[in-house]
């Protein structure tokens, strides 16, 4: 039952569209990257606020994938050895713009929300 | 498609192509793992942890790889096996912890969908796909329907120059064929058999579409004059008359005197025209070339061309018949028109209506049957709240919970499907026997089939999903909290759920008391018509149809040369009290006649049955005499023209006067095949009435001739018996052929089976079909009842346990339970019962000796039904009644 649990967290935590959102900026931001590269950015931008194991990268991975956002292609890695590499497509950065202005209208509805009741 | 939508789609598109694929491990996924995996170890160490350490450091870092896997192996497959693996036992264990639950929903559904598959069955062979024949759905027949007719009346027979202007003048038809039948007299070693032929024109097999089973089908050759005389043989005679030996192929039959040599024998679903042998036929314009055969009366089928509408044929081919009725007037009605009919319409026109109703009747059974089996469903989701509850605490997803119910109902409806197919397997055995001869095409067979049973288990795929959805999704909807919080049941019901749950219950009542009633009616009716007196003893009788060979028995003379030594061997036979030679196999007479009485001016037509009879007649079948006096032997002898009527006869036409000694002139034999001039008849007695239409309808007028008068119509031999008649079988034959070795015997057996077959076999299908429905009703009734009051004392155990202590003794529960239960009972029985009387107006028509609003019937099927329920609503009352308040309180 443990695993279910553990299941049950990754299925409802808000990081699910989250995660895949900041994979597909850190791809579009700094192109061709690996499983490895893109936790190593995640973890750097997220000044470890967001401590995610990093095997969790690959599920949002082929979500992307299936959706046609991003495509892969195998290069070699710092260690010369075969790594598969992640890029965004063209379908995948209008995605990005189109879910960043979402993301932004409903950040700043809620921001004005909370600040609303902060002055009363 | 907005984006969102077209984003699940993706995904729904890549979850199929991974389950189309089938699941298989992802190797470039690991080597990927392993390369992250490496690289993180390799930066540990940079950072100047120990490489022993790193590699699990960089493992912990990493996460759970199996969990990973699996949350990506969800996104590529519809359902992953091992889940669907562990949901199957699941659901098997549950299962069988709830027998009693399981057996009592597979029994209930198993009826339902049982019922269901057999009635789809016999729609499937009778109305969808009755004939195997090539494009059998567009083949139809024309008929000349002249103005003046009513209905479904018209010729259907045709000449052949008629045929051809037909067949070669038309724009509507891609295919088209004439068939004319005809008695085969077959010589066997011993003595004669009799087959019906159908003679077929050139073309017919390659329009037919179906290739022979062993040999071939006639070729166009075959056709040619001078070409050697083929035929071939239906699987039904070949199996009947030679026991499926294939070393008959190419061998030579005599029929009808002509050497024939047989080519081939049909698959056996061929049964076109229910003939037994086809022969090869060439129809041509001149009357006189027509060699053998059928003369002017050839049925004329064609196969529409795709796209074309019955208008268009028919206004096509009454085009045709205007040009023929110039031609040959006599055989045209005024205004008439063409009009064409699908083949089988006329076969199975009458059985179409009611085989819909019946459908439609057993739908509701089976949406009934799933109503409940969704009512005991929701009970135990009740009682399984906690279950759930704690599954949902622990991490279920309620997408899981949902399918684990959904899988639970599934196995219900798997088992039930495999019960309800075994089910209509038997009972579809028992209806065939229990059909009416005449009632389907030969062409049919009933039975199950690869599409019936594709039905069956989409049936019963979608009866899981209606009893199994909205228990599921209301189960796993609950709050978390909900169940774990002391709140009491009572108010938790749903007034919504209950309203509906209550209106199935009383729905169920209603119909079920319908289908009761019912068949009520028809028991009665049917046990009614068993004690219709025939007006004649049908026991130790042996009957049987001769065939004489045309060309020796022309005569009335020929024919009573015949008879009369025969008669005398048989009566000299040990165990045969008497026979005598009839024109009419009873209790049916089909010949009418045209007539008057001398001294009476009808004021339309006068019309009675008749039947030529020798002396014996009416003491073999014991019809009694109210007036005058029987044939005698001398009568037969010299051919005395007298006649006795029926009582019938008399009432209708000479009510107020004495009938003995009046005359009545047949106008009808004038023109008969064996015309008897001046055909004057004296009665010389009146006998009593014997059934001779059915016994739904009144007895028609009849009068008896001797035989000796005219040989018109059909030869019957009748014997009375002292021992078991269908011994008699193989001894009257023999002295049949002893007399003749060329006279035919057909449709040989005892007056009671034939009686069995012809009279009572249609009521009794009615009272079997209606009693088998009402009983599966009642069934579902029970189980209805039951299940709902199971349900809502369920959720009533908080009340009654505060109900307990306030100090409720167990009677007034037990009073409260029941009195919910059979408030809903009366409700439904109220509708039941106005439901039924309207079915009794329906089927009134077929209700002989009982009238439709019969009160015996009311009171004795709503008692029934009232005591099922009680029962059925005592046990979950008991159970409530047992409940310790201090239990339910703290329970709760």
């Amino acid at each position: 039952m443990a695993t279910e649990t553990e299941h049950a967290h990754r299925e409802i935590g808000a990081a699910a569209g989250t995660l895949d959102l900041m994979v597909l900026k850190t791809l579009y931001a700094l192109g061709p990257l690996h499983g490895f590269g893109i936790a190593r950015r995640i973890e750097q931008v997220s000044r470890d606020v967001l401590q995610l194991n990093e095997d969790t990268v690959y599920t949002p991975l082929l979500r992307l994938q299936q959706q046609g956002w991003i495509a892969a292609e195998w290069g070699a890695s710092e260690r010369n050895r075969k790594a598969k590499f992640y890029c965004t497509t063209k379908r995948g950065r209008k995605q990005l713009e189109a879910q960043t202005r979402n993301w932004e209208r409903i950040s700043g509805v809620i921001g004005r929300v909370l600040r609303l009741e902060a002055e009363e | 498609m907005s984006s969102p939508q077209r984003s699940r789609l993706r995904a729904f598109a890549a979850k199929l192509r991974g389950f189309l694929r089938g699941h298989q491990p992802d190797p470039e996924l690991s080597d990927e793992v392993q390369e992250h995996l490496q690289l993180l170890a390799d930066r540990f160490v940079a950072q100047g942890m120990p490489r022993e350490d790193a590699a699990a450091a960089a493992r912990r870092q990493f996460g759970n790889a199996t969990l990973m896997q699996r949350d990506r192996r969800e996104l590529q497959t519809l359902l992953s096996i091992e889940a669907l693996w562990q949901d199957l036992r699941y659901a098997l264990r549950t299962l069988w912890r709830s027998r009693g639950f399981a057996v009592v929903s597979i029994a209930t559904l198993g009826l339902g969908i049982g019922a269901a598959t057999a009635i789809f069955s016999v729609i499937d062979n009778v109305l969808l796909e009755a004939f195997p024949y090539q494009g059998a759905e567009r083949l139809v027949f024309p008929r000349i329907h002249g103005g003046q007719q009513s209905g479904e009346e018209g010729r259907q027979g045709y000449t052949a120059a008629e045929f051809l202007e037909f067949a070669e003048n038309n724009h509507v038809f891609d295919g088209i064929t004439a068939t004319g039948e005809d008695l085969i007299l077959y010589k066997t070693g011993e003595g004669t058999e009799q087959l019906y032929s159908a003679h077929v024109t050139p073309g017919a097999f390659e329009f037919f579409g179906m290739p022979a089973l062993r040999g071939r089908v006639l070729e166009p050759n075959d056709y040619e004059p001078g070409a050697p005389p083929v035929f071939v043989l239906r699987y039904k005679t070949w199996m009947q008359w030679f026991g499926g030996d294939p070393s008959i192929l190419n061998k030579t039959f005599v029929l009808n005197g002509i050497p024939r040599t047989l080519v081939g024998i049909m698959p056996p679903r061929f049964g076109w025209y229910d003939a037994d042998v086809y022969i090869p036929e060439k129809l041509t314009r001149d009357a006189k070339a027509a060699s053998s055969g059928p003369a002017a009366n050839w049925f004329v089928v064609g196969r529409l061309k795709p796209g074309v509408s019955s208008q268009q044929a028919e206004a096509d081919l009454t085009v045709i018949a205007q040009r023929l009725a110039k031609i040959y007037p006599q055989d045209y009605p005024a205004h008439f028109t063409v009009q064409i009919r699908k083949i089988g319409s006329t076969v199975v026109g009458r059985f179409e209506a009611t085989l819909y109703t019946v459908l439609a009747a057993v739908a509701l059974l089976l949406l009934i049957a799933c109503s409940n089996v969704a009512n005991l469903m929701l009970a135990r989701a009740t009682a399984r709240e906690k279950e759930f509850a704690l599954r949902a605490v622990l991490g279920a997803g309620r997408k899981r919970l949902v399918r684990l119910l959904m899988v639970e109902s599934l196995v219900l409806a798997m088992a039930a499907a495999t019960l309800g197919v075994l089910l209509a397997w038997g009972g579809l055995k028992a209806l065939v026997a229990a059909l009416p001869p005449d009632l389907i095409p030969a062409e049919s067979v009933i039975g199950l089939n690869t599409r019936v049973l594709a039905v069956t288990l989409c049936v019963a795929a979608l009866t899981a999903l209606i009893f199994g959805l909205v228990p599921a999704l209301q189960s796993s909807r609950r709050d978390l909290n909900d169940p774990l919080r002391d709140t009491g049941k009572g108010v938790s019901g749903g007034f919504r759920g209950r309203r509906l749950r209550d209106a199935v219950v009383v729905l169920e009542v209603a119909l079920s008391l319908t289908l009761l009633i019912g068949a009520g009616l028809m028991m009665r009716s049917f046990v009614a018509l068993r004690e219709v007196h025939l007006g004649l003893r049908p026991d130790h009788v042996f009957q049987t149809l001769l065939s004489l060979p045309a060309e020796r028995y022309k005569t009335t003379q020929q024919a009573t040369g015949f008879f009369r030594p025969l008669l005398a061997r048989l009566k000299a036979l040990p165990g045969v009290e008497d026979a005598a030679r009839s024109s009419a196999l009873p209790p049916y007479n089909y010949a009418e006649t045209n007539m008057e009485v001398a001294g009476e001016t009808p004021d339309q037509d006068w019309r009675a049955l008749f039947q030529n009879v020798s002396q014996e007649y009416f003491r073999v079948l014991r019809i009694e005499f109210k007036k005058g006096r029987a044939f005698t032997e001398a009568d037969i002898n010299d051919a005395r023209k007298v006649a006795v009527v029926n009582e019938a006869f008399v009432r209708r036409y000479l009510p107020t006067k004495d009938p003995i000694g009046r005359r009545v002139r047949l106008t009808g034999l004038e023109t008969s095949a064996d015309p008897a001039r001046d055909p004057w008849f004296e009665i010389v007695g009146v006998a009593a009435d014997v059934t001779n239409q059915g016994l739904q309808v009144p007895i028609e007028p009849e009068l008896w001739i001797p035989c000796t008068v005219t040989n018109s119509g059909p030869q019957v031999l009748i014997v009375r018996t002292s021992q078991d008649p269908a011994t008699m079988m193989n001894v009257v034959r023999q002295t049949v052929w002893a007399t003749d070795p060329g006279v035919a015997l057909a449709y040989s057996g005892t007056l009671e089976d034939h009686v069995n077959e012809r009279l009572y076999a249609g009521p009794r299908l009615g009272f079997l079909l209606m009693t088998i429905f009402g009983c599966i009703g009642l069934i579902l009734v029970t189980v209805g009842v039951y299940s709902v009051l199971a349900y809502s004392t369920t959720l009533k155990t908080h009340e009654i346990g505060i109900r307990m202590a306030l100090g409720a003794e167990r009677a007034d529960v037990l009073g409260m339970v029941v009195r919910t239960g059979l408030r809903l009972v009366a409700v439904g029985m109220a509708i039941g019962i106005a439901m039924g009387l309207v079915l009794g107006r329906i089927i009134g028509a077929q209700l002989v000796g009982v009238t439709a609003y019969d009160p015996a019937t009311l009171a004795a099927t709503s008692l029934l039904l009232a005591a099922t329920s009680a029962v059925a609503c005592w046990i979950p009352a008991g159970r409530a009644a047992r409940v310790d308040p201090m239990v339910a309180l703290r329970y709760q």
